[in-house]
Parts: structure tokens; C-alpha cells; sequence
């Protein structure tokens, strides 16, 4: 029915543009069809049709008039095309771009590009340029149950700025923060929420952003993934309960997973690399956290892998913490469970003060050499982790610069005192937890091979042309 | 000029007889290839574990090496009758320091060749190993390593008398300068206000080639961020296209002042005897 209705309406209003708004009676129809997950691609049906013409393929319309006319529960198919923002949904509503992709909704002002106060609002496969450097976010929603999907998003505020809205979703979506020469805390964040709950936010997209996905005191989320690079933090908790983030990448961020002021967050399977620019780069880090999990995380190539800080009952386990400059880092963290993690290529393994009452167990470590004499696999000593380090700088900063130092490693071997108030590893594991040997990225050495090979060739030279000679 | 090539040519020739500069060799290499061992678990690159063990072994060997090597020349020179029989010709002070510099460079880098050499040739063909790029810095690293310390070991031969002096100076120098250089930065510098020991710091890293060219490749290796806040802008200063040639410069100027240095006092006493 839909093609032939299509046709009809394609041959009155001869226009590149077409919306066609469904009558109240087929409202109900339309939110079934697009909720049991089979969105309808047209819209097309007898009654009250509304279209907006325009003559022209080259100009461009306002929004804000098709959503005006469109009935509540109905669904806006538009056409590819330039449309103008800002608009606001103010009714339940479906909008969706014909083809992905190919409806543009420019916003040139300062307003936010697309309101949504509405509930039961989707916004489908739409591309959003609104490129001002601005405080207004592009998209707003303070409906709940909003369905946001597949929308493309260039952005100079935050892209999706939630407040006060729950049970929604974002996926497929992809946010980019485009104003250059703009400092990383003037940016806006990629999805901020705010006092929004139960919210699903699945395979998006952040790059360039302040947070590429930032949670306030909203409960409950469910982060999977998602792919942040080059934002300040990539996924950032505060005062939030039992969020999980789960199978996300961060990659070159300043911090991978911020979970500050919170309880009860699970993150795992996540993967944060090369979080090492700035001076306070972390792969994953807990502030104030409590009763949360992190489990099977890889980070490498962090500044920190895991930093841990004034957070209490935590289980940090099987994680990868790989090729970090210090693998894991404990300040005033108290009974939290740190087991079967492999510490590797780190060029500290761990750092740690104020931190002696957690249990950390059958961690491997490659800067520990232990004895096994029962053959069980762990270490029968333990590994104890000397905070002067991190004593030294905490009071005196300008000796940072003495990070492992061969003088200061010297110097940590002779502060051996109150050894038993150390954090210590009780038993670590003498080989990495199902290591396969694997190289994190085997790259071509052979280049390295032949300027060894000219080293050697020199050597020799040098060595014939200097012999004894028996004259 | 002609003189200056004798000098140094003769240098790495009675160098390459010296069973010193074997055993030297022999060990960094044995340390290199230790190194290895623990390299073929992963793979080397940037700032890392096996990198940064590495640097702090160089640290250990190559200042010791070049100031053992160094002194002990000038000074043997002394004691057996060359430099004075040498003194019978018209040879320039400079000439025959420069000569000797050179030299003794010469052997220096070889003996970190060879190291370098067997040890990367080694991992590339089993498997492991280092990029080019870590293993380029790390090779830069110790030959510059050996440069200021053969500088230091000049002055140190100058102004011993005889090879026990040399000794004590160049272990003097190397404990000083390696081992306890954090322990005495830390216990001095704590006792300033809290203000004046960034300062501080910065401007005594200017005097300890070790910590200046381990800080310039941890940077380098793209470990700057290990440094903390307070370094930031050095970090980025480093890193800019810039910051290559001006440590070039810097280390070439630090050379020079003690060459000079060592120059004058040479020319004073020479004077005097």
C-alpha cells in the first residue's frame, strides 16, 4: 500500500521535499509499528495529510513549521534535505530521515538544535551541524522514554544534554565535537545526563569532547559499547549508583572510565589505551567509589592504569593493566579486593600510600621475582608495594621528576621501614593469568634488525683496523 | 690538525689493546643480552618496564665505563712518560686533549655498539624486540651518555696525579652523580621553601648529565607525562621541533665548558712544570 500512496503524493506536490504526517486515527498504528522495532520508512495514509512544499531543490526549510503540524503520535519521514533548526518536539512524535543520513538539520543560531520536552520521542538517522562554539547543547531532551538512534551529530556544545528525563536510549550514534582551537574545559560533553535514570546508551561514538559520555546523579545506566577518543574523560560517573560500563573503548582520552561518587557501578570488559599525555592520565579511575566491580578491563599504554583513591570496598579483578608507566596506583583506598590482575611492562608496577587494609592477591607482577616452593603457582613472598615514592612527592611535587630514577630506586631500597604497614601483594602469581605470550603489538623490528647489523659491521672495522699486527 | 688525528688515532689504538675496553665491552654486552632475555617476553616499545630498566642499567655501566676509560688515559699518560715525551713536540695542549677525546669516543661508542649491535640483532631475528624508534632514542641515549661522561672524565685526569686518584675521583664522581644525586636533592632541597625547589631542581638537573639525558629521553620515549604537573611545560618544550636541537645545543655547550676547563688547568700546570 505504501508505494503506490507514495507515487500519488510524489506526483501532486513535485517537491524534494515531502512529510507526510499521519492522522490521530493511525497514531496509535505508527508508535506500534516503530516500537516493535520495524520502523516504517514512509508515511503515507489517507486523512489529513499535511505537506510542506518547496519549490526549489536548492533551498532549505524551517523545522520547526513540520513539527508544528504534525499530529502527536505520528511519524515524519524527511526527506533528504537541508532543514533548519532550532525546533522544539513538543508532542510524541517519530522523526526520521528517509535515508540515513541525508536529512541535515543545520543550526547556524545559539539556541540548542533540537528540543525535545516531549515523552515517546524518536529522533532516527537524521545528521545535526551545529558547529557554534556555544553553552546550548544541540540536542536537549527532557522527555521520557526518548529514542535516539543512528543520528550523526557535529557539535561545538554538549551533542545530547539530558535532564531530568528517564528510560531512554542512544545508540548507533555519532558525536563530533568540531570547533577547533577550543580548550578541552571549554568543550561540551558528547551525552550528559543529569538526573535521568535507566537510560541505555549502546555503540555510540564521541570524539574531540570534554566527557565523551557524563553521568550525574542519574541511577542505573547502562553504558555499552561505546567508543570515546581523544575527550577528556571518557566515560564519567559522579554521584550515580549502580551504572554499568560495559565492552566500551577509550583511546587517548585523558582518563578512559571515571567513576567518582559512586556505588555499586560494574565496569567491564572495557579496553583504555594510551591515555598518556597529560600529567593526569589514568586508564580507569575511582575516586570516592565504593562496592563497584571492575572486571576483565584491559588498559594499556595509560599514564595510570587503575587509580584508586579514597575508595572503599571495591573488587578490582582479572583486569589487564599493560605497558602503563605505573600499572596501579592506591591512595587512602581501603578494603577494596584486587586479584588476578596481570601487572605488565609497567614501568612501575604499583604505587601505593595509605592504602595497607585491602586484599590483594595472586596478582602477577613482571617487576616481582618470587620464590615458589610448593610448586602452587604463587609466590610464598610477598609483594610489597614502598610508598616513599609516593610519600616524597605528595609532599614535594618538584621530585616527580625522580620517577624511577636509578638514585631513587636506590633510595626506596633503603626505606624498608614499617614494612608490615606496606599494601602488599599476600601471594602473587608467578606467571601472568592464562598469558599467551602475546605481544600487545608485535610491529616489523627488522628495521631494527639491519641498524644492528650496521653496529656490528662498525664494530668490526673498527676492531680489524685497530689489531695487533705480528710485524 | 695533523697532530690532533695522530693523537686520537694512537688513542683508539692503544684503546683497543687496553683489555679494559674488552671487559667493558664484554660486559655491556652480557648486560645487553640479560636484557634481551626479559625483552622477548613483549615486545619494547616507548616508555615501558623493559625500557625503563634498560636506562637505568645504561646509567649504571656507561658513566663508570667512560670515566674509568677516561681518567685512567690522561692519567697513565702522566704517570708513564708519554705526556712528557709528548711534551718534547710541538704539540698544542688542545690538540693533544681534543685527540685524546676523540679517541677515547671512538672507543666508547664502539664498546656501545657492539652491545647495542648483538643485542638488537639478536631480538629482531628471534622475534622480539625493540621498534626502531625506542631502540634509535635508547642507542642516542647511551652514546650521549658516554660523551659527557668522557667530558668529566677529562677534567678528572687532569687533575689527578696518578690512576688512584682518578679512581676516587671517578667513583667520587659516579656515586654522586648516579646513585645518591635523589637522596641529596632530596634531603638539601626539602630544607628550602616549598616555592624554590622546582627551581632549584630544574637548575641542578642542568648539572647532572645522567639525570638530563635520562629525563630527555623519558620524554622523548614519550614519557613525560611520569614527571607530574609541575613539568608540564618542559614536557611540551621538549617535544617541539625545537626542543631536539636545543638539547643538541646544550649538550654541546656542557661539553665544551668542561673541555675548556680542563684546557686551562692542562695549559696552567704545564706552564708551571
Amino acid at each position: 500500500m505504501t508505494s503506490t500512496c507514495r507515487l500519488a503524493l510524489r506526483s501532486t506536490i513535485m517537491g524534494w521535499l515531502v512529510v507526510a504526517v499521519l492522522s490521530g486515527g493511525q497514531a496509535s498504528a505508527a508508535a506500534a509499528e516503530s516500537a516493535s522495532g520495524h520502523p516504517s520508512t514512509t508515511a503515507n495514509h489517507t486523512g489529513s495529510v499535511d505537506v510542506s512544499d518547496v519549490s526549489s531543490a536548492s533551498m532549505t526549510t524551517d523545522l520547526q513549521p513540520i513539527l508544528d503540524e504534525a499530529e502527536p503520535g505520528s511519524t515524519i519521514v524527511l526527506k533528504p534535505g537541508i532543514y533548519l533548526g532550532p525546533a522544539v518536539i513538543r508532542k510524541p512524535l517519530e522523526l526520521r530521515s528517509e535515508i540515513a543520513g541525508e536529512s541535515i538539520l543545520l543550526n547556524e543560531s545559539e539556541e540548542s538544535a533540537l528540543i525535545v520536552e516531549a515523552d515517546d520521542v524518536t529522533l532516527a538517522g537524521i545528521r545535526i551541524r551545529d558547529e557554534a562554539f556555544k553553552p546550548q547543547a544541540t540536542i536537549v531532551v527532557s522527555g521520557d522514554r526518548a529514542r535516539i538512534e543512528q543520528l550523526w551529530i557535529a557539535t561545538g556544545a554538549d551533542g545530547i544534554s539530558v535532564k531530568d528525563a528517564d528510560n531512554g536510549t542512544i545508540t548507533s550514534t555519532v558525536i563530533d565535537w568540531t570547533p577547533r582551537e577550543v580548550s578541552m574545559a571549554a568543550k561540551g560533553n558528547g551525552i550528559d545526563l543529569f538526573n535521568s535514570h535507566r537510560w541505555r546508551i549502546d555503540g555510540n561514538t564521541v570524539s574531540d569532547a570534554h566527557d565523551g559520555i557524563y553521568m550525574e546523579k542519574s541511577d542505573d545506566t547502562i553504558v555499552t559499547g561505546n567508543v570515546v577518543e581523544r575527550s577528556r574523560y571518557g566515560i564519567h560517573c559522579m554521584y550515580t549508583a549502580r551504572t554499568v560500563i560495559r565492552g566500551n573503548v577509550g583511546k587517548a582520552n585523558v582518563t578512559g572510565a571515571m567513576v567518582m561518587t559512586a556505588t555499586e557501578v560494574e565496569v567491564n570488559g572495557n579496553t583504555f589505551t594510551k591515555q598518556n599525555e597529560n600529567v593526569h592520565s589514568q586508564g580507569i579511575l575511582l575516586f570516592d567509589a565504593h562496592d563497584s566491580v571492575f572486571e576483565d578491563n584491559k588498559v594499556e599504554g595509560n599514564r595510570t592504569g587503575f587509580y584508586v583513591e579514597q575508595s572503599t570496598g571495591n573488587v578490582i579483578v582479572g583486569n589487564e593493566a599493560i605497558y602503563n608507566f605505573v600499572g596501579i596506583q592506591l591512595l587512602d583506598a581501603e578494603s577494596n579486593v584486587v586479584e588476578g590482575n596481570l601487572f605488565q611492562g609497567n614501568v612501575a608496577d604499583a604505587q601505593a600510600r595509605g592504602s595497607s587494609n585491602n586484599e590483594i592477591a595472586g596478582n602477577y607482577w613482571d617487576g616481582f621475582s618470587g620464590i615458589d616452593t610448593d610448586g602452587d603457582g604463587y609466590s610464598d613472598t610477598a609483594y610489597a608495594i614502598n610508598p616513599f615514592f609516593q610519600g616524597v612527592t605528595q609532599k614535594r611535587a618538584a621530585f616527580q621528576l625522580f620517577f624511577q630514577s636509578p638514585g631513587m630506586e636506590f633510595l626506596e631500597e633503603l626505606f624498608q621501614n614499617n614494612r608490615d604497614d606496606w599494601s602488599r601483594d599476600v601471594k602473587p602469581l608467578m606467571a601472568p593469568p592464562g598469558f599467551d605470550g602475546a605481544n600487545p603489538s608485535h610491529g616489523s623490528s627488522k628495521a631494527t634488525g639491519y641498524l644492528s647489523l650496521l653496529l656490528i659491521i662498525a664494530v668490526i672495522g673498527m676492531l680489524y683496523m685497530n689489531r695487533r699486527r705480528t710485524i | 690538525m695533523n697532530l690532533l688525528r695522530h693523537v686520537a688515532a694512537r688513542e683508539v689504538k692503544i684503546g683497543f689493546r687496553n683489555p679494559w675496553a674488552y671487559s667493558f665491552m664484554a660486559l655491556f654486552t652480557l648486560f645487553m643480552f640479560s636484557l634481551l632475555l626479559i625483552i622477548l617476553q613483549g615486545y619494547v616499545s616507548g616508555y615501558s618496564g623493559v625500557s625503563g630498566t634498560m636506562l637505568n642499567l645504561a646509567i649504571y655501566l656507561l658513566p663508570l665505563m667512560a670515566l674509568m676509560l677516561g681518567s685512567f688515559s690522561l692519567t697513565g699518560d702522566k704517570e708513564e712518560g708519554n705526556w712528557e715525551l709528548l711534551s718534547t713536540y710541538a704539540l698544542g695542549t688542545g690538540a693533544y686533549l681534543l685527540g685524546k677525546y676523540i679517541g677515547l669516543a671512538i672507543v666508547l661508542l664502539t664498546i656501545v655498539a657492539a652491545g647495542f649491535g648483538l643485542s638488537g640483532l639478536a631480538g629482531s631475528m628471534f622475534g622480539g624486540g625493540f621498534d626502531l624508534a625506542t631502540y634509535g632514542r635508547l642507542l642516542i641515549f647511551a652514546a650521549l651518555l658516554s660523551l659527557f661522561f668522557l667530558a668529566i672524565a677529562l677534567l678528572i685526569g687532569t687533575l689527578s696525579r696518578n690512576r688512584w686518584q682518578a679512581l676516587t675521583a671517578a667513583v667520587g664522581v659516579w656515586f654522586f652523580a648516579i646513585i645518591a644525586w635523589p637522596s641529596l636533592l632530596i634531603a638539601v632541597l626539602g630544607m628550602l621553601p616549598y616555592l624554590w625547589i622546582k627551581p632549584a631542581v630544574t637548575a641542578l638537573v642542568f648539572l647532572n648529565p645522567a639525570e638530563l639525558t635520562r629525563l630527555f629521553t623519558v620524554v622523548k620515549l614519550g614519557g613525560g607525562s611520569t614527571l607530574g604537573p609541575e613539568y608540564y611545560k618542559w614536557v611540551k618544550w621538549i617535544l617541539q621541533p625545537w626542543g631536539t636541537p636545543a638539547f643538541a645545543g646544550i649538550s654541546l655547550l656542557w661539553i665544551s665548558i668542561l673541555f675548556t676547563v680542563s684546557y686551562v688547568l692542562w695549559e696552567r700546570r704545564r706552564g708551571r712544570g
